[in-house]
């Protein structure tokens, strides 16, 4: 072995650096010369054959050579971008191939995410967030809302009632001036009690959103559940008028389903509201072309709206002639069974993790 | 509600296609949930409101087209017959006189009887099969054909009997005597109450008045006389009927809404009029019980309140021209304000909102402009709901994942966890089955049947929590509260480079939840006691706020866990918020170095760790900063009874760098507390 030899080397070299390209072949380049078997190891095992005289010459030259290599590896890794996995000169590689290593995140269900992001939506508008309880007086629920004591929505089959008496303490109503046939405490069947409630409590102007679970005696399918969640709005003020919940609703519903969806206000009927609406939205499947989702009509129910009806104020106190106001609400299963392609109700209420961990 | 184009075109002239119709009916109000092409004509099936029963015809849908299109109803207003003059006496046709009794006009408040002589009842001609088979209704013969048709044209429902099979000439309209029996003509004998009114002969029910007739004196190929009932009963009557006999009927249900008192004469006088057409029958007698002469209201509407309410000017002719188009007769207008007279069939129409509902209808949503309110800010309340979210996303932070479970819970599994349902819980009156019956007190039943779920779903680790409401009696304060619900089940495997490390789920996951979960609360007098034999009590201030525990066998075996064990927390969330302290005030960093010592001991097992570094803490004053169990070790060099600790001591001046000098006797100071007071051995 001489100095020619290395010389050759060093050109060698040179020339196999250029044409590496992937951190493969590096390794594989990275094998061949600094390997336990390698060249290198190869050239500083002739060192004890050599004379002494020669030793330190050839020694150095070696080094040298072991050195460039180090560098041009190392200036090829950069190039390449492949990190250094081996800091300080380790020789241990590390399995990078291996999961990574972290504490699992937990998730929200989805429900809560959805129910948060309508909420979040109308507070960013200024509207505030009020919770109301989930037993609920006659009064409340139907009554006040304008519900007629003989509407079938009182009726022991859309309405769970509870083996209690009334409350003696009823915030905002004594007891004593319930009219007689609200003695009855019952599940509340949507979250519109709360309207009541921040009514009778607080004068206008209200900007109102509430989130919660309501309950009605519906018997359980894919689309049905005796427990669900709804979110309910309101807004309360001199000048509230039927264009703005139109213009408020046109914000919730592009914030969720996207910029490019289309909506339509369909004249319906609720008690509480008149005029009423029902909202729709084009088909977030089939862009409104028409598909089993939709029933081929293209659009959406996604919820109900209206101004509120003068008589919904008039049991609060407050004079119609004075404030109007609109309200709205949705169911939020619904909505994140459109949003997420949920098929079936029953699985947010099945807790299934692998249904839970995909949200 | 079904119609088809073809019907509708008899009322009213139509020059839109019948897809145009039905976007245009959707748009107004009445939702077209289906339509289909068939036998050259066009079915829609319309979703009408409870607040419309005037559209539950084919006459209440034409109209809503003319006010919608701007055409003209095609409707004779005449109901004057040949035959029916009242001269003509029931023995000059040959027939014995006949009266109509009503007990209660709150019941009844109309009743017309026709007696149409010498029918030939046979099957009906094909154009009105064919009518009625498009809507779904199937044929019998022509007389009862066509009660139906007028039924589904003008939406009054009638009734034909065999007048030959009456025992009496007296119609009774009274309610049931208690145990009266009656077969209605789907072959099923009823058994009546009281409170379900009937039409009576004089010896016994012959009808349930608007839901269904009897048998005995139903039409048939046979009859040669019959008695036409045109009515109005009492909605509410009809209703409690209908739920009680489980009957539903296309007459109950367009009763139970209620029926236009305006339309009953006219509908009788048609139905007659076919009879007489197709079944050559002669209409001999009509007579009535009850008022037909009908009140209307006249509604003032402020014009300026239209722009008012829905955000656009619609004009004062348009207003004008949507409502005359609906029927509403102007009665006077002035500069600022018209009124209307609301015609008999809007008996939803009784104020001004309900006018400014048809304006905007009719003009069309979709006219009315966008806008955005002025909102004006508030200042929210320190709000719970923030609050509640914080602590979720702590716990989804610790790996949690939420559930969500039904509210109502099954007496067996209550039993299963100890839980007596005779004083504590709250019942539902009318449950949907057995296994929903009670609001639950408490969240860990339905939590742990969420984990047994999910173990037969194979799931080797679950760990989940629920934020809800809990439910029990109270006369002092609200029957529900806010609770916190957490379970946790099986082994978390982490796969770490140095192999795999395997984390069984147990007591001190909960807690280790728990104390992050306070501190980041801004909570830190908070304790963890044994609890009698229940579990481990969760105090906050000394105040017990909730229970750490193992589910025992029994729950266990209720809910077919197997091997397995399930560890639990519940605490109210109510009371832990409200220990919640999320101010902070910042301390500074550090300035010097500290110097830190360990020491392992070997301790009796009975000694609390808590004691051991409070005495520690008070023996280093103020130059230990900080004193934790840094190892834990029990097995074959420490004797039964007792335990090994490693216990890390920080010691650390706020004015200088302490020297090894200055912390050598601190430390032995406090390394003597551990001998002298808990006689630790120092190993």
């Amino acid at each position: 072995m001489s100095s020619m030899d290395i010389e050759v080397i060093k050109n060698e070299i040179d020339s196999a650096i250029q044409n590496i390209n992937s951190a493969l072949a590096l390794e594989a380049f990275k094998v061949k010369y600094l390997g336990r078997k390698g060249i290198i190891a190869q050239l500083t095992g002739l060192i004890p054959t050599l004379s002494l005289d020669k030793r330190v010459t050839y020694g150095q030259q070696v080094n040298n050579l072991k050195n460039k290599l180090l560098s041009i590896i190392d200036e090829k890794q950069k190039k390449l971008n492949i990190p250094t996995l081996q800091p300080n000169g380790q020789t241990k590689a590390i399995d990078i191939d291996l999961p990574g290593v972290a504490q699992d995140l937990g998730r929200l269900h989805p429900i809560t995410q959805v129910m948060d992001e309508i909420c979040t939506i109308f507070v960013r508008m200024g509207f505030s967030v009020v919770e109301g309880p989930e037993i609920e007086t006659e009064y409340n629920n139907f009554t006040g809302l304008n519900i007629p004591l003989e509407h079938p929505s009182r009726d022991v089959f859309d309405t769970f009632y509870l083996k209690l008496g009334v409350r003696s303490q009823e915030p905002g109503v004594k007891a004593s001036q319930l009219p007689t046939p609200n003695s009855k405490l019952l599940l509340r069947s949507h979250t519109s009690p709360v309207q009541i409630r921040v009514m009778k409590s607080r004068k206008p102007p209200l900007a109102v959103v509430v989130p919660g679970r309501v309950y009605r005696p519906d018997a359980t399918d894919a689309s049905h559940s005796f427990m669900f969640h709804q979110v309910e709005g309101f807004m309360v003020d001199k000048d509230i008028k039927f264009s703005d919940l139109k213009g408020v609703l046109e914000i919730l519903a592009k914030n969720i389903f996207g910029q490019d969806i289309k909506m339509r206000f369909r004249p319906h009927f609720f008690p509480f509201t008149e005029p009423s609406a029902e909202v729709d939205i084009s088909c977030i499947i089939c862009k409104g072309k028409g598909c089993s989702v939709c029933g081929r009509k293209g659009w959406l129910e996604i919820l109900g709206s209206g101004m509120i009806h003068p008589n919904v104020f008039k049991n609060v106190g407050y004079d119609p002639k004075k404030y109007t106001g609109f309200a709205f609400g949705m169911g939020v299963e619904r909505i994140a069974m459109l949003k997420y392609g949920i098929d079936d109700i029953r699985l947010f209420f099945e807790n299934d993790l692998r249904f839970l961990k995909q949200f | 509600m079904k119609v088809t184009y073809n019907w509708l075109k008899d009322f009213v002239d139509i020059r839109i296609s019948p897809r145009e119709l039905a976007d245009k009916l959707t748009m107004a109000g009445l939702e077209v949930a289906a339509s289909e092409a068939k036998k050259g004509d066009f079915i829609f099936e319309i979703e009408v409101t409870s607040n419309r029963p005037d559209c539950l015809s084919v006459v209440g849908i034409a109209r809503e087209v003319a006010a919608i299109t701007g055409k003209k109803l095609k409707i004779a207003t005449s109901c004057k017959l040949q035959a029916t003059r009242k001269n003509l006496q029931p023995v000059a046709c040959g027939l014995q006189p006949f009266s109509i009794k009503i007990e209660d006009n709150n019941d009844c408040p109309l009743y017309i009887a026709r007696i149409i002589k010498d029918v030939k009842v046979g099957p009906s001609p094909d154009w009105l099969k064919e009518r009625l088979e498009l809507i779904g209704c199937r044929s019998v013969n022509s007389v009862v054909d066509i009660t139906n048709y007028i039924l589904f044209s003008w939406g009054e429902p009638l009734h034909a009997f065999d007048l030959d099979k009456l025992q009496s000439r007296e119609i009774i309209v009274r309610r049931a005597q208690k145990g009266e029996k009656i077969i209605t003509i789907d072959g099923e004998q009823r058994i009546l109450t009281p409170d379900i009114l009937v039409i009576a002969d004089k010896e016994k029910p012959i009808a349930i008045a608007g839901i269904m007739g009897g048998e005995d004196t139903e039409v048939t190929e046979n009859t040669k006389n019959i008695l036409l009932e045109a009515a109005v009963f009492n909605s509410l009557i009809i209703r409690r009927e209908r739920q009680r006999l489980g009957l539903q009927s296309e007459s109950a249900y367009r009763f139970e809404r209620g029926i236009d008192l305006g339309i009953v004469n006219k509908a009788s006088f048609e139905a007659a009029k076919l009879i007489q057409g197709v079944a050559g029958g002669k209409p001999v007698i009509v007579k009535h019980s009850g008022s037909l002469s009908i009140k209307r209201q006249s509604i003032k509407l402020e014009l300026s309140n239209v722009e008012k309410l829905l955000g656009v000017d619609i004009g004062r002719d348009k207003i004008k021209r949507i409502l005359n188009n609906l029927g509403l007769k102007t009665k006077t207008k002035s500069r600022n304000d018209f009124k209307f007279e609301v015609p008999s069939h809007r008996a939803d129409v009784s104020s001004e909102i309900d006018l400014i509902e048809e304006i905007a209808r009719i003009s069309g949503y979709e006219n009315i402009p966008k806008s955005s309110p002025a909102v004006s800010p508030q200042v929210g309340i320190a709000q719970m709901r923030d609050m509640v979210s914080l602590t979720k996303n702590i716990l989804v932070g610790l790996g949690l994942n939420e559930v969500i479970t039904y509210s109502f819970v099954d007496k067996e599994l209550l039993k299963a966890f100890g839980i007596q349902c005779a004083s504590d819980t709250i019942e539902i009156a009318n449950p949907l089955n057995r296994e929903q019956r009670i609001l639950r007190p408490n969240l860990i039943p339905s939590l742990a049947s969420c984990i047994s779920y999910n173990l037969n779903q194979k799931q080797e680790y679950i760990n989940i929590f629920e934020i809800a409401k809990v439910f029990s009696p109270s006369s002092q304060q609200e029957n529900e509260n806010l609770a916190l619900g957490i379970a946790i089940c099986g082994v978390k495997s982490l796969l770490l480079e140095q192999g795999l490390i395997k984390d069984a789920a147990g007591f001190l996951h909960l807690k280790g939840i728990l104390e992050v979960l306070f501190k980041r609360l801004g909570i830190s007098d908070y304790s963890f006691t044994m609890d009698d034999t229940r579990g481990m009590a969760v105090s906050i201030n000394r105040e017990k706020i909730g229970l750490i525990n193992r589910l025992g066998r029994e729950s266990l075996d209720h809910l077919d866990i197997k091997n397995k064990d399930v560890f639990v927390l519940e605490l109210s969330l109510d009371r832990l918020l409200a220990f919640a302290n999320l101010r902070r005030q910042f301390k500074g960093l550090p300035k010097y170095p500290g110097i830190s010592r360990d020491i392992s001991v070997v301790l009796k097992e009975d000694i609390a760790i808590d004691a051991i570094l409070k005495a520690m803490r008070d023996k280093g004053l103020e130059l230990l900063k900080e004193v934790e169990v840094v190892d834990y070790y029990k097995g074959k060099q420490i004797p039964s009874g007792f335990r090994g600790l490693t216990i890390s001591c920080l010691y650390r001046s706020d004015e200088r760098t302490l020297t090894e000098a200055e912390v050598n006797p601190v430390h032995a100071l406090v390394c003597r507390v551990l001998i002298d007071r808990f006689r630790a051995q120092i190993r």
